[in-house]
Formats: structure tokens, C-alpha cells, sequence
């Protein structure tokens, strides 16, 4: 599978405008539970409230005005959101949702927010969040009603390969701008730096932290908004292999990824648990990051290309997500960290859901995705596929069905502004 | 051969100044993507209160230095002559009165005074940083920068606000007009109004003609502050722009989540018990207002109309405990003037800072009047190079 900026860019221009005349898009939520703190109310709630952008408090020019949330916990705040804000209604059914209850699709944009909620896991320790199940039932209406609209979906398309590439083909089959993926690649940098276009990345890796099929999608993420950059741009990945325990640190010991590229990584991080009582900032000895980091995992994968990538969670040696690159030419290693002012205690607003929206924004208002998908399809991929290689006890696990090639768009879309 | 170093300082325990900032001379800190171990060794301390929690004699101990008795003692080594290369004042926490102003009488210019006194017995001058405002009085902080002047030692001072990271990444254009300038931070007086004024003063003073001193300040508070925004003493619109920047709005996001539009939904009051307002009128009539707005957020941002540009706002990022990495930012600046003996950017910056918020504190105490500040004629160049982390 191949496509290319012209095809990309040509599909996305031949799929039905949002923006009709005048009129604001409409927009529909459609969510899997929706509390305090949730990605739901993250991204729903700056479509309502607004949100704080470029020198001002930023009301999107488009109506959120139908919801619907599968799951009504008792932290819910769906209703109070509904209740002040009016013009938004709740329906009990995604078909509702999208049709206001008519018998045809009544909204110009949908956001897909399957994140959070009580769902089942299963043997592999996938979380079965029913993106692809919500998925299908707006494309249904999209069928019935012979016309659809631009699509996002937050985080990865479906824990399952099979369901997303199905959604990605689907979107393409029927034509309508779908976009994706994590806020890892929008948001803010320190240093607020873009990997050169045509940059020949030797090998990259980040360091961050969280669970394995969560933030492991968003270490993902933050790697390949980078490495997509690279002359050719991006043409798939070949195997990936997973590092867990014991096997990480033996992996570290037989530089199975690059020591100066983690250095480098974690000397851009703000949260490095200090490895030594009474010192705040001290730099980690190989035994003070094996004493401190709890269960670490590693997903090491190439492109087809041959460029090698590692993805390091190392909980409670780091929070935050640092990227570093080897890349011809350049004797020091190109590092950044994609920061997030996470509400952990550190913050009160997740405000790297204010890029992604407005990332939405744009999509809704001229049709084309600002990003391509495919990049979250890959990185959706590598996903399952790191989790497949811890399920067979952490072995090598080829990835034929990942030769996904996409050019990155020109423009960076980080948050500089 | 390594820059030897004297750090004298009010107390080293964990997370004091003086720890974050001397340990990184000490084990190294994180510079431009490297773990970065300058090319300098700590040979003397002096530390004027020594706590339960003090850490001083266990780092003496470990990094092969000596805790001495005076600070003309470390600053000699025990010897009779001037024994290092550079000296690191940081008078910051430690138990120490406030004067009716409410500001803590940190020993800052009294510490300085005894450096330079060992400089012109010694008839040898070395490069001093001085960790945030310059003293507590103005008169202090001048005679301070009088004697950097007199003995041609180089000098640096103040926050780590103006060096810090930018959210986002941007300066101000040298010699643009600035039309209106605003600060909203939070955290009391005087510690961290200081660093307010001083991130929005390394702001300013990159506009045409450069600094020129402070002709008048004011401090207001309570429901005061909220009628001066009303009559437009102060520009709801800058206030806007800087809490667009912000990442900790408290109230109803604290309670929901949601985000808020803090200036127009009517919360601000309910929020802020007693606001705080810094007026400040420049010699070349600029006006900027500082905000302290306890109470309504947590962090520290910058908004200024610039003619030909529109508003510019910014948030200086102050990154968590324990690693205060923005710590980092000031030490690699302390670090370059140690090195080159030049610094890379001038101290009258923080001495202009030092008298403005030793003026607004003067009018809270003298009923909230506004008061000429024919003394704050300070005048410099901003630096023509960014200094804020950006590699």
C-alpha cells in the first residue's frame, strides 16, 4: 500500500466540505464515558467552552450539538454539560447522534473519543475500547444516508489490526477525511524544534513512561511524527521486538538501542526521579535506573528502510516523553521532549488537547486532514504488534501488514504559537 | 584547569536554592540534550544557618570542599589572599525577619558587602552571581552594582523567570513598541512577585530606546484592583491573552475540568480574595501592570500589544519538583560568565527590579499611593541575543 502527497491530497480535496455556505459545522461526539479529567471531556468541553489559543479564550467557529456517551458512571458530567449547554443534545444511540433523530445524517463532522470507560481486557492485556464497533456504526449512517462526513478519532483506530486497517480502508473507500492519534505530536516542545525535513535519521528512541497498549501508542506517536520526516519519507515497519523485565535491562547492557540516544532523551526530561536522597536533578547510574524503574518495556522495531526505533517506558524513572535521533551529519544526538502539561499535580488543564482540537478545527472547516492517518494506522500497528511480541514471550514478531508508506505533511504541525 | 568557586549562601538543605543551584556545579545538570559537567569545582562554602536538614557538611564531606566559619575565610581558602576564581551568592530561604514591607531581610547585600571587602584588601576582583533581587533596599542593591562598576568585576543576578522556557518560544523584537504590557503570577510577595516582575521585565526592555528607568509605581489591592480593570487602568484584553497561556486555572476546572475564560465568566473575583496590582510607569511613558492573582492560577504569564505586531503573550514554564530544570536554565548563564567573564546579560536589570518592587511595596504601606521613583533612573541595552532555553 502506497500513497502518495498528490493521491493523499487529492482524496482528502474530493471529499465532501464541512463548511457549507455560511453555516458553522455541526458537529457530533460520539464517546465512550465521560467524566472529570476523561479525553472526552478534554475534547468535547473546547468545543463547548472554548479554550485558551494564540492570545485569546478561543470559541471554535462550529457547534457541537448532539453527544452521545456509552457509559453513565456516577462521576458522569456529560448531563451537567448538556444542561448548560443546550444547543448540545445527548441521544441514546450513535445513529441518534449523528442524525439529531432524523433518518439521515444531520451533523458535518464526527469525534470519535472511544478513551477511558469500562470495557474488558483481553489475554494479551488489551483494552477492548470499542473505537472499531462505534466506527461501524457511523459509517452505516454515513451509508444510509448516501453522504459523509470528515471523521477524527482520538488515540489509535482499534486495538485490533484487522478492525483498524478496515477503518483506515473504509475511510478511503468511501472518501471522507479521517484523521487520528495522540496529542503527542502536537503539542508543545522543549526545545520547540522540527526534525529537518530530509533529515537522514540513523536511529531514534524515546523515553517516557505508562502502561503497555496506553502511553506505549503515544511514545509511539511521538517517534514517528519525527522519523516521518526522513528523505522518502515513511515506507513501513518490518518487525518489532519487545524488551520486558529482566530482558530490558540485559538488552540495555548488550546495546541493543544506543546508550547516547537514551542519555540524550533523559537529559531532556523535567520529572527524572532522583536517584539519590537529598540531590533533586542527578543523573541516573545503569543500577540507580534498574533500582528505580518499575517493570520497564521496550519496543524495538525497524522500517523498512532500515531505520531502527526504540520505545522506552520506564515508569517512575521519568513523566514525561523525550525524543533523540542520530541523524547523519550531526555528531550530537537531535533531542526534544514533547511536553505535556499533564494535570498529574503538575498542571490543571491537560492543554495538549487544545492543539489536537484545533487540529480538528481545521479538518472540519476545509475538508483536509491536517496530518495523514496514515501515521496513526502505523503507529497503530506498532502498537499491537509490541504487545504480540510480549505475548510470545518476547519474540521477534515480523510485521509484513505494516508496509505502510505516507509522506509527512510540509508544514509542521506542532504547537509554536 | 577547573574554575575554582566559593558559594556563600543562608542555608543548604534539600531544594533550597542553594542545593538545586550548587549541586549542579556539583554532579552536572541537564544543558542543550547532555548531561553537562562543568569544567568548575566548588572549593569553599559558606552557609549563614545550618538546620536540622542541613546538607552542607555531608556535600563538604563528599565533594572535597570546606564549609568555612566567614565568608572572607572561603573566599580565601584559608588563606590570606583571594583563593578563588568566582563567587555564587544565593540568599535565598533560611529563617529571616520581614521589615514592616513584608519583605524577608535576606542577608544578600550584607554577604556581597564582605566579597568585595576581601576584593580591595586582596587588590583582586572575580566574576559574583547573586541569585534573585539584588537586596531587599535599593540603596543596597545600588551600592552593590556601584562596586561591580568601581572594581570592573563582571556581575550577574536575578530569576531564572527571564532564562527559563517559553510556552511559547518567543522574544519580543528588539526595538519593537510596546503599546501595553501585562504580568499575571502568583505565589506572595516578596519572593515570588520578584520573579514576575523580573520575566516581564527581560519582556520590555528590549523596546525602542531600551531601558530608561521608572518614573512612577503603585500598588493596589482587593476589590480596588477589580474597578482599576474596570476603568481600564489596566487591559482586561492583555489579561486575557496572558491567562490564554496559562496551564493552571483553579475554580470550577479544579472541580470539573473544564476550561474557562477566567477574565469574562465572572469567577475571578470569587476566586481571588485579595488581588494585588503593580502599576509601573516608565521614563519613556510605557505602563505595564503586574497581577497577582492568588487564588486563580498557579503559574506565570506574560501579554503585550506591540505595535505592528498585535498581542504577543507567552508562558515562562516553570517545570516541577524536585528537578526544577529551570534551575538548569540560570546555572549554564551563571556557567558562561564564569567562563568568559562576560554576562550575558546586564545586571541592571535586576536592580531596576529590585527597586521597583521595593517601591510597590513602600505604597502598599504608604496607603496604596502612587510614588515618584526619580531614584529608579536606571538605563541599559537589552542583550541582543536570546537568552531564554530554546537548544
Amino acid at each position: 500500500m502506497r500513497v502518495s502527497r498528490r493521491e493523499f491530497i487529492a482524496g482528502t480535496a474530493a471529499a465532501p466540505l464541512a463548511l457549507r455556505g455560511q453555516q458553522r459545522p455541526r458537529l457530533a461526539a460520539v464517546c465512550t464515558i465521560y467524566f472529570r479529567m476523561s479525553h472526552a471531556q478534554h475534547i468535547v468541553g473546547r468545543f463547548l467552552e472554548g479554550y485558551g489559543w494564540n492570545s485569546t479564550h478561543h470559541h471554535p467557529p462550529m457547534d457541537l450539538v448532539s453527544l452521545y456517551v456509552n457509559q453513565i458512571g456516577k462521576d458522569d458530567v456529560s448531563r451537567e454539560r448538556a444542561a448548560r449547554y443546550p444547543a448540545m443534545k445527548m441521544y441514546p444511540t450513535i445513529a441518534e447522534a449523528l442524525t439529531l433523530g432524523t433518518s439521515k445524517l444531520a451533523v458535518d463532522g464526527v469525534v470519535l473519543v472511544g478513551e477511558h470507560g469500562h470495557y474488558p481486557r483481553n489475554e494479551k492485556g488489551q483494552t477492548k475500547y470499542p473505537r472499531y464497533e462505534f466506527f461501524q456504526q457511523i459509517v452505516k449512517v454515513f451509508r444510509d444516508s448516501g453522504r459523509s462526513v470528515p471523521v477524527f478519532n482520538d488515540k489509535h483506530l482499534s486495538w485490533n489490526w484487522d478492525w483498524a486497517k478496515e477503518m483506515y480502508d473504509t475511510s478511503r473507500s468511501m472518501g471522507f477525511p479521517f484523521m487520528a492519534g495522540s496529542s503527542l505530536p502536537v503539542t508543545w516542545r522543549t526545545p520547540s524544534v522540527e526534525m529537518p525535513e530530509g533529515a537522514r535519521v540513523r536511529e531514534a528512541l524515546c523515553v517516557c513512561y505508562g502502561g503497555v497498549d496506553s502511553y506505549d501508542f503515544h511514545g509511539l506517536e511521538t517517534i514517528q511524527c519525527m522519523v516521518e520526516r526522513r528523505p522518502g519519507g515513511e515506507s513501513g515497519v518490518k518487525w518489532v521486538q519487545a524488551y520486558r523485565g529482566e530482558n530490558f535491562w540485559k538488552a540495555y547492557q548488550d546495546r541493543v538501542w544506543p546508550h547516547e540516544l537514551m542519555e540524550a532523551a533523559l537529559c531532556r526530561s523535567h520529572t527524572l526521579t532522583p536517584a539519590r536522597q537529598g540531590f533533586n536533578n542527578v543523573f541516573p547510574t545503569f543500577e540507580d535506573m534498574k533500582r528505580l524503574t518499575k517493570d520497564p518495556v521496550a519496543y524495538r522495531y525497524e522500517h523498512s528502510d532500515g531505520l531502527k526505533c526504540t520505545m522506552l517506558l520506564m515508569d517512575d524513572l521519568v513523566r514525561d516523553f523525550n525524543f533523540a535521533a542520530k541523524i547523519e551529519g550531526r555528531a550530537e544526538p537531535f533531542s526534544t521532549q514533547m511536553y505535556l502539561p499533564m494535570p498529574d499535580g503538575r498542571t490543571t488543564l491537560a492543554n495538549f488537547f487544545s492543539p489536537l482540537v484545533n487540529n480538528m478545527e481545521k479538518m472540519f472547516l476545509t475538508g483536509r486532514p491536517t496530518y495523514p492517518v496514515e501515521r496513526t494506522l502505523l503507529t497503530t500497528g506498532l502498537t499491537a504488534a509490541g504487545v504480540e511480541s510480549l505475548y510470545r514471550k518476547q519474540a521477534r514478531y515480523d510485521t509484513p501488514h505494516l508496509n505502510i508508506s505516507y509522506q509527512p505533511t510540509k508544514e509542521s504541525t506542532f504547537w509554536r504559537t | 584547569m577547573p574554575k575554582r568557586i566559593a558559594v556563600i549562601t543562608t542555608v543548604y538543605k534539600y531544594l533550597s536554592h542553594a542545593q538545586h543551584e550548587a549541586d549542579r556545579i556539583l554532579v552536572g545538570y541537564p544543558h542543550a540534550g547532555a548531561w553537562h559537567r562543568p569544567d568548575m569545582k566548588i572549593v569553599s562554602l559558606y552557609v549563614d544557618q545550618k538546620p536540622e536538614n542541613d546538607l552542607s557538611a555531608a556535600r563538604a564531606r563528599e565533594f572535597g570542599f570546606v564549609v568555612y566559619p566567614t565568608i572572607a575565610e572561603a573566599l580565601r581558602c584559608g588563606t590570606d589572599k583571594l583563593a578563588v576564581d568566582a563567587v555564587m551568592i544565593i540568599g535565598e530561604h533560611g529563617n529571616y525577619p520581614r521589615n514592616e514591607k513584608g519583605q524577608i531581610l535576606y542577608p544578600r547585600y550584607e554577604f556581597f558587602r564582605q566579597c568585595v571587602d576581601v576584593f580591595e584588601k586582596d587588590g583582586r576582583a572575580v566574576p559574583v552571581f547573586n541569585d534573585k533581587h539584588l537586596s531587599y533596599s535599593f540603596e543596597k542593591a545600588k551600592w552593590m552594582v556601584g562596586a561591580h562598576e568601581r572594581l570592573g568585576f563582571p556581575m550577574l543576578a536575578g530569576s531564572s523567570l527571564p532564562v527559563t522556557w517559553r510556552l511559547p518560544d518567543i522574544e519580543l523584537p528588539l526595538g519593537c513598541e510596546i503599546e501595553d504590557a501585562l504580568m499575571v503570577g502568583e505565589g506572595g510577595s516578596d519572593p515570588m512577585d520578584f520573579h514576575a516582575l523580573e520575566g516581564m521585565q527581560c519582556m520590555v526592555e528590549r523596546r525602542k530606546g531600551g531601558e530608561t528607568g521608572v518614573r512612577a509605581v503603585q500598588l493596589i489591592e482587593g476589590d480596588a484592583v477589580w474597578k482599576a480593570g474596570d476603568q481600564g487602568r489596566w487591559s482586561k484584553e492583555l489579561l486575557t491573552a496572558a491567562l490564554s497561556r496559562s496551564d493552571t486555572p483553579l475554580g470550577l476546572t479544579v472541580k470539573d475540568g473544564r476550561t474557562q475564560d477566567l477574565v469574562h465568566n465572572g469567577e475571578l473575583p470569587k476566586l481571588v480574595k485579595n488581588p494585588w496590582a503593580y502599576f509601573i510607569e516608565y521614563a519613556d511613558g510605557l505602563k505595564s501592570t503586574l497581577l497577582m492573582l492568588d487564588g486563580a492560577l498557579q503559574d506565570f504569564n506574560f501579554a503585550a500589544r506591540v505595535r505592528g505586531a498585535g498581542l504577543m503573550s507567552t508562558q515562562f514554564l516553570l517545570t516541577p519538583e524536585p528537578n526544577v530544570t529551570y534551575s538548569a536554565c540560570l546555572i549554564g548563564k551563571v556557567e558562561e560568565m564564569f567562563v568568559s567573564g562576560r554576562a550575558p546579560y546586564p545586571v541592571e536589570r535586576t536592580l531596576l527590579v529590585s527597586g521597583v518592587l521595593e517601591g510597590c511595596l513602600t505604597s502598599r504601606v504608604q496607603a496604596h499611593k502612587q510614588l515618584e521613583t526619580p531614584h529608579l533612573n536606571v538605563s541599559y541595552q537589552a542583550p541582543k541575543e536570546r537568552q531564554h532555553c530554546r537548544a
